[in-house]
């Protein structure tokens, strides 16, 4: 079977028989969701219920019903891969939540479903993850016809990590009957083929201002997935707290709150590898200098004075070999080429207060600002001997840009126009723009988190390459467990939808009809798998809802 | 806190493939309750941290073996006043040595492990699930029969995870009853076979629950030891109902209460009981009965000759609804719960099954006893969770025997009950609006009352501390500090917040 499936492009098999049109996200239609008296969905209504919005796709009217035994089919070198199995297992559970026990078409004994089989076609066994991993895939859901016995449907791709794609949106297609008692896939037969805008597509998570435990760490890679974003950002360790353990230096945790608010390195490789099967990456961060006080706690010769602690002691060979001590453990832990450094908000008044500091800026004939300067330029030196690509937070690039590693990455925050000016320069850049995709800010409507393009400001072909895409931030000051997922959703889905869609598709001028009922759809679709999901039309996020009402109009 | 313990100050360690041993256990398992809930229990230890793959390094003689369970009933019918108590030893010593759990019911020796799983703690330095203070002696048993949460399925929909979620988090606080308060005006969610227009009310097509949900709910919660209390609140609460069958308002101007002069009205509730007693096992039916406005009945031509014709005024047309409908209950075997107001309007004239659901505010239970029906506290002002500015203290604090002194009256308050309304609680909120503040109440309603904090300062720590515990089980509970679901104040650690 496999040897049928051995070219590596998976749009040649069937682009050659169907032609694609591009749908761009079609507008108008009534919602198909209200309950009328037929309690049927109503055809006529064109918008398509998929989240993100894949990037070329068509549709028919047919309704097919699924077979709650839906089997697994595998081809290809990477077809037998356990990512693949288990992502099977996972989207069956999710497709067939409801019981379909009391199937009416079971009731003639022989059932008769439309679909029965799920193939997955992966040409590449290659289970690397790395940015730029392709996770293109082609989708076809298709009735039986003349030439077939029973009706299929094929997701094809390149790697796992495609496959994985592809059976997210196979998910999304698939809804629950309640009449029938069974799940159908309506508007078939569908034809996609899908691939990501951006290869970073990042939600960064910050566990030392609030420790989150596992459990809740999982469940938002896990919800990652259902919005196809791609990196979690870990934002370990900041001033409040340090929960990670460090082996070479193993009085570093004890900058933890407590305890028990803590990581293992086996806690480390267990999430890196959680999120791997889901096919995301773990981009781990220290920010340093600036965001280091906790790492003085274990040892304190890292602060400049007991009195004076940030930032890390720039005069201290100590500071810089814990700093390689610590990437050195988490080398092992992180193979996902990129490695945040930090490098934002360093005030360096200590070093200019504290006696053997100043001594040491003196000698050198250094001012705090060129220490500041070593300080990440060192640092970044030690990561790329580490064959990490070193990513810093816009301050470094609007400090002493042309100094930068050129392979640095640039994250920008600060606000508009930053990209720019980093592609100008040859840099790479990760747009996060705090004014629209900075979580924790709750005034930010999800139309401000749609709307923001992140290469805005770009022109060049070639430099908007160098765009890597972008990232949603949910810092941690008044965020813990028991409101971290409503914070981050929906209005993560909102910039997901932007990293991975056409640019056409989701710069509509109406996005309160094209974008609006389809997020509020996604929302309900999360707090049905579980997440909980807060409503999107409220003006604050993680807001109540207003009152009694639908999920769906929320 | 259970009602006698004594602990040591030695340490034992849960060895590698912990067991559960069953031997001399009269119960056969044969729905395997006690197998699923020893596999949670493994879980919910192990979901804080990876435990190490090598314990050749521990000394046998600290390794817990496993659990020896030895259950004294064969039955597994999980029912109001079912044996909830269990004794946990834990022993320091034996060959090999073995946690001791004996329940005289499944359902007690799920308490247990829920009991032994806090006893469970993550060591840093081993990598291993310590148990400290070994040895440990347990003997618990509830103070109240009834212990109780409601959820509103119809202000708002809740996905089926949500309420499985939900159920989850009530057995980690030894809450015993899920009161689901599936209908009301805003949506009727429920598939009805006998009726099957009635979730024409729901809101969408996808924000509904078939027969089998509902089924699958129940069997979930009697997994964890958790009764499912359905509710049809009439005629006051039910607009919905005529979405689907518009027969069953006064008119189409004037929808609420349910028409009393229609024979069709009795059929529908009739049809709906008789529907839920397939799948809805628990001895209780609630039949609501609050807040009802009898205006329409007035003002609809057709139902004022009704109510002439019979001689009824209003109110004694709402006591003639209430009466029937709980007559229709008891040919299906229910007993019945009613909200107050139908206690305060006409207590003399209810069933003698009737427990009655205080509200309103306190001072209700007293009346309700002294009168001879039995009695679930749920006082507004301290058990209400959506009313956010109620804190946990008083969630502590409220006491459901207030003011009842005679032993045989006390006995007629079976328990108490926490309500989550959804008017402004969706899938989005719901766990942070319960936890922790339920878990505040779920200690009052479990724990003898000689063991309770006089001061809920003294509480402090340990309910953090079960907080924290949730967040670790992936349950999303506020911060004590502050009103009902604040979000945390600013950094710190969980321990604290």
């Amino acid at each position: 079977m496999a040897a049928e499936f051995t070219r590596t492009n998976p749009k040649s098999l069937i682009t050659t028989i169907y032609a694609f049109s591009v749908i761009l996200c079609a507008l108008g239609g009534s919602r198909t969701l209200r309950l009328n008296s037929e309690s049927e969905l109503d055809d006529s209504d064109s918008l398509v219920y998929l989240w993100p919005l894949p990037s070329e796709f068509t549709f028919g009217n047919d309704t097919l019903s699924i077979d709650p035994d839906l089997s697994l089919a595998v081809a290809g070198s990477g077809g037998s891969s356990a990512i693949v199995r288990d992502a099977f297992e996972r989207y069956r559970s999710i497709i067939f939540k409801h019981s379909t026990r009391f199937s009416k078409l079971k009731l003639w004994g022989k059932p008769v479903y439309d679909v029965s089989k799920l193939r997955i076609i992966v040409h590449s066994d290659n289970e690397e993850l790395q940015l730029g991993t392709d996770e293109s895939y082609s989708l076809f859901v298709v009735k039986n016809d003349d030439h077939s016995i029973i009706g299929v449907a094929t997701i094809e791709a390149n790697s796992v990590y495609g496959a994985l794609r592809g059976l997210e949106t196979f998910s999304q297609l698939c809804a629950f009957d309640y009449e029938t008692k069974t799940v159908k896939v309506y508007k078939a037969p569908w034809h996609i083929q899908d691939k990501p805008r951006f290869e970073y597509r990042g939600l960064l998570l910050d566990t030392s201002r609030h420790y989150e435990p596992i459990d809740v760490i999982k469940q938002i890679i896990e919800s990652m997935s259902y919005a196809k974003l791609n990196v979690l950002h870990w934002h370990i360790i900041d001033e409040e707290s340090f929960p990670l353990e460090v082996p070479t230096y193993p009085n570093l945790w004890k900058g933890a709150y407590t305890k028990w608010e803590r990581y293992t390195v086996e806690d480390a490789y267990e999430i890196v590898n959680f999120a791997k099967m889901r096919g995301i990456n773990v981009m781990a961060e220290i920010d340093i200098p600036g965001h280091a006080e906790s790492w003085g706690a274990g040892y304190p010769d890292l602060w400049p004075s007991p009195t004076c602690r940030e930032p890390l002691d720039v005069s201290n060979n100590f500071t810089f070999d814990v700093v390689s001590g610590i990437l050195t453990d988490m080398r092992k832990i992180f193979p996902f080429g990129l490695f945040h450094l930090g490098g934002d908000e360093v005030n360096t008044d200590c070093w200019n207060s504290t006696p053997h500091v100043k001594q040491w800026l003196q000698d050198r004939n250094m001012t705090t600002k060129e220490a500041y300067q070593y300080f990440v330029l060192r640092a970044q030196e030690i990561a790329i001997s580490k064959n990490w690509t070193p990513v810093n937070w816009e301050e470094t690039f609007n400090a002493f840009a042309s100094n930068l590693n050129p392979q640095t990455v640039v994250h920008n925050w600060l606000g508009a126009g930053v990209c720019p000016k980093a592609v100008a320069k040859g840099y790479r850049c990760i747009f996060s723009n705090q004014g629209v995709w900075y979580l924790d800010h709750l005034d930010i409507p999800w139309d401000g988190v749609y709307n923001a393009e992140p290469l805005e400001g770009i022109k060049d072909a070639s430099e908007q390459q160098l765009v890597l895409g972008g990232e949603v931030c949910i810092w941690g000051e008044r965020v813990d467990a028991s409101n971290v997922q409503q914070t981050i959703w929906p209005r993560a889905a909102a910039a997901a939808e932007r990293l991975w869609s056409n640019r056409e598709a989701t710069s509509g001028v109406n996005t309160t009809l094209t974008a609006l009922p389809r997020l509020q759809y996604f929302r309900c679709l999360l707090t049905r798998r579980g997440v909980p999901a807060a409503p999107v039309a409220n003006f604050y996020a993680r807001s109540a809802p207003v009152g009694p009402g639908s999920c769906y109009e929320q | 806190m259970p009602k006698s313990v004594s602990y040591g100050h030695l340490s034992r360690y849960l060895s590698k493939d912990f067991e559960l041993k069953t031997d001399g256990s009269k119960y056969v398992d044969a729905s395997e309750i006690l197998k699923g809930g020893f596999s949670r229990l493994l879980d919910v230890i192990e979901a804080a941290h990876v435990i190490a793959n090598n314990f050749s390094h521990f000394d046998q003689s600290v390794l817990l073996k496993g659990i020896h369970v030895f259950i004294f009933s064969p039955n597994d019918e999980l029912q109001y006043g079912v044996d909830e108590s269990y004794k946990l030893l834990i022993p320091a010593n034996g060959n090999p040595v073995y946690a001791h759990l004996e329940a005289q019911t499944i359902y007690g020796a799920l308490h247990g492990l829920q009991t032994f799983s806090q006893l469970c703690h993550f060591n840093f330095t081993t990598r291993a699930i310590e148990v400290h203070q070994v040895p440990w002696t347990i003997i618990d048993q509830p103070r109240f029969s009834y212990r109780g949460l409601l959820i509103d399925t119809s202000r708002h929909y809740q996905p089926l995870p949500m309420i499985k979620k939900v159920i989850d988090s009530m057995a980690y606080a030894k809450l015993n009853v899920l009161h689901w308060h599936i209908v009301d005006s805003q949506s009727f969610p429920l598939e009805i076979p006998s009726y099957p227009k009635l979730w024409d009310g729901a809101y969408s097509i996808s924000e509904r629950y078939t027969m089998a949900d509902a089924a699958e709910i129940v069997s979930y919660a009697q997994q964890r030891g958790i009764n499912v209390l359905a509710e049809i609140d009439v005629p006051g609460h039910a607009v919905s109902w005529g979405t689907g069958y518009p027969s069953l308002w006064p008119s189409k101007d004037c929808q609420e209460p349910l028409d009393v002069s229609n024979e069709f009205t009795f059929k529908v509730i009739d049809g709906i009981l008789s529907d839920f007693s397939k799948i809805f096992k628990f001895r209780f039916i609630h039949l609501g009965g609050d807040e009802v406005d009898t205006s329409c009945w007035r003002k609809t031509p057709h139902t004022r000759n009704w109510l002439q014709k019979n001689g009824l005024n209003e109110s004694e047309a709402y006591q003639y609804f209430v009466l029937r409908a709980q007559k229709i209950a008891l040919s299906h075997g229910y007993e019945i719960i009613n909200w107050e107001e139908t206690f305060n309007n006409f207590g003399n004239k209810l069933s003698r099954k009737t427990v009655v659901h205080n509200w309103l505010g306190g001072g209700v239970a007293e009346r309700v006893v002294a009168a001879g029906l039995r009695c679930i506290v749920s006082n507004q002002d301290k058990w209400y969770l959506h009313y956010l500015d109620t804190t946990w203290q008083e969630f502590y604090m409220n006491e459901p025997l207030t003011n009842i002194k005679n032993p045989i009256q006390q006995g007629l308050v079976i328990g108490g009950e926490v309500c989550m309304w959804g008017e402004y609680i969706d899938g989005s909120d719901i766990e942070q609006t319960i936890w922790p503040r339920a878990a505040a109440a779920a200690e009052r309603l479990w724990t003898a009352y000689d063991n309770l904090a006089k001061d809920p300062r003294q509480v402090t720590g340990r309910l953090a501390h079960f907080r924290c515990l949730l967040n670790q089980r992936g349950v999303a509970a506020a911060p004590l500090a502050g009103p009902g679901r604040v979000a945390p104040a600013e950094p710190g650690s969980c321990y604290k917040q």
